[in-house]
């Protein structure tokens, strides 16, 4: 288990705390992370649940492209974010802001 | 939404006196009750103020959720909440109580859960003013002195002048002291001479010690265009230290002798001391007022001093340490900033406010004593009293009118004017009651004690 653990850890980088994701906690029973570049909603689902034991219905995932920001002649790129918003079955909670510590 | 949790903010609390502690007389204990529930919903209030300025990123300004909110600023805002909430009930309690605090606050720091039933028990501690009594004041007995300004005192006001008037005349005889004389010298160490221990046409007046003794004393005895050879021992403290304690060489050619020239008491004399037509019996009479205004200062003073310590003698009474505490503070502060004024570096110099105590005790007392006293008999300073001492002091002014507006344009300045009124109305008011011994003294012991000791 600790192999695939250690996935789960690479795979969740941290919560997003926003309005936006505030109020999808509170109307449709879903959390949002910034996950790795590379990481599958299949991994996301399972690193979900296995770190906060509850269980997942279904994972949507975006890719935020870095902005392109110049600092005078020299074009510089943010790092590209994405970004997985995960659907609790009914009944399932999970709260990152009163102390629901991963 | 903003106000739902708003009411019962009214503490609710019971100041009980606790019983009295023997160490420090003027130290009250109260116990404070505060409700929970009060510091609660104080809290919730609090909370919801931040809401509405709080900035957190991913979140527009005043559209962070509550729950957010108090998890970051939830602390601060429970004990700001308690902070003010003990604040209102001590204050209610010194009311109820009719306590005059002097300071010293001390509140037992509690916990963030309530003791017991739903209340906050806070222990305060504070200090109060204590009661003073004003004592009979019959058996008291000042000593005035009684000093008459004489003619020997003035005569020998004018000598001083004089002396320091003098014009020094080139003489032909061997030098004495007082006499000025113009010298060159060179010192030598071990037959090397050393870093300024030589000069040329050195002026100096024999007699005015500025020098090393052996040293001042030196030409005495020679004529211009004499030379002596001598040895000058330094002091072991002297301020160049290869010098110190060493024993050097000098040798000295006087070049000029001069003696000292008084200026006869005339019309000129008179003239040069601002009696402008030169009247010489004007001019005594001057150098009279002016030594009679002295000694009236003089034994002003020194009244005032008496009483004062009388008055600290016959009253006991404990004082407030934390009046102490901050005074000693100030004297230190002062001193230091004295310090600082003739050039010395201050930063790392430690100056304990401890030093002060004896001193800040005696202000203290002194201070509140004055200020009951003030009280009982309705002392205080009356603005007529005010101009009035303002205006003696102005007379020594080339410009009165300034002064006295000087000391109107800024209250501060006037309340130092009204605390020596104060001051002058209490040792009058102790005067009528203390016994007055009236002592003559001669004038001149008693303006110069150093001298005559």
């Amino acid at each position: 288990m600790s192999a695939l653990k250690e996935r789960h850890y690479q795979v969740l980088l941290a919560p997003v705390i926003s309005e936006k994701s505030t109020m999808l906690a509170e109307t449709r029973n879903t959390v949002v992370f910034r996950v790795a570049p590379d990481a599958e909603k299949h991994e996301i689902k399972a690193a979900v649940e296995g770190l906060f034991n509850v269980r997942v219905q279904g994972v949507r995932v975006v890719n935020v492209k870095g902005k392109v920001k110049r600092f005078g002649r020299f074009a510089g790129r943010r790092a590209n974010v994405r970004k997985a918003y995960v659907t609790l079955e009914p009944g399932q909670e999970l709260d990152f802001v009163m102390g629901g510590s991963a | 939404m903003e106000d739902q949790n708003v009411q019962n903010l009214e503490p609710n609390t019971e100041a009980a006196p606790a019983a009295e502690e023997a160490a420090n007389p003027l130290e009250r204990k109260v116990t404070l009750r505060i409700p929970a529930e009060q510091i609660a919903n104080e809290t919730q209030r609090l909370i919801k103020q931040y809401a509405r300025s709080v900035k957190m990123p991913g979140f527009r300004p005043g559209k962070v959720p509550l729950k957010l909110v108090e998890r970051m600023y939830g602390s601060e805002a429970r004990s700001e909440a308690l902070s003010k909430a003990i604040e209102k009930a001590l204050t209610e309690a010194i009311q109820q109580g009719e306590y005059r605090v002097a300071g010293g606050y001390r509140i037992d720091p509690v916990g963030d859960e309530p003791a017991a039933e739903g209340e906050f028990v806070v222990e305060a501690a504070f200090e109060i003013y204590p009661e003073i009594e004003i004592v009979d004041l019959k058996e008291v007995e000042v000593v005035k002195p009684v000093v008459t300004v004489d003619d020997a005192a003035v005569e020998r006001t004018i000598e001083v002048l004089r002396k320091q008037r003098a014009t020094f005349v080139e003489v032909d005889r061997p030098a004495e002291k007082g006499d000025r004389v113009t010298v060159d010298f060179v010192g030598t160490l071990d037959g090397e001479p050393f870093e300024g221990g030589s000069a040329t046409d050195y002026v100096y007046v024999i007699g005015e010690s500025r020098l090393l003794p052996e040293f001042d004393t030196a030409p005495v005895g020679l004529k211009a265009g004499e030379k002596k050879t001598f040895d000058v021992t330094f002091p072991e403290n002297y301020g160049a230290e290869n010098l110190a304690g060493k024993t050097a060489q000098f040798e000295l050619t006087v070049k000029k002798v001069e003696a000292p020239q008084l200026p006869e008491v005339d019309a000129e004399f008179a003239k040069s001391l601002g009696i402008e037509d030169g009247d010489v019996a004007k001019m005594r009479d001057e150098i009279r007022a002016s030594l009679e205004r002295e000694v009236k200062a003089r034994i002003d003073s020194e009244v005032k001093r008496q009483v004062f310590d009388h008055l600290l003698a016959k009253h006991d009474f404990p004082v407030p340490q934390s009046l102490v505490a901050s005074e000693a503070q100030t004297l230190a502060e002062n001193a230091k900033r004295d310090l600082q004024m003739r050039g010395m570096k201050v930063d790392n110099l430690p100056v304990d406010p401890k030093w002060f105590e004896e001193e800040a005790q005696r202000r203290v007392r002194l201070g509140l004593l004055i200020a009951e006293i003030v009280k009982q008999f309705e002392l205080v300073a009356k603005p007529e009293q005010v101009r009035a001492l303002i205006e003696e002091m102005a007379q020594n002014y080339d410009d009165p009118q300034a002064l006295v507006k000087w000391y109107y344009e800024n209250p501060q300045r006037l309340g130092n004017a009204e605390a020596v009124v104060i001051e002058n109305n209490v040792v009058g008011w102790a005067l009528e009651r203390m016994t007055v011994k009236e002592e003559p003294r001669d004038f001149e012991s008693f303006m110069n004690p150093n001298v005559a000791a």
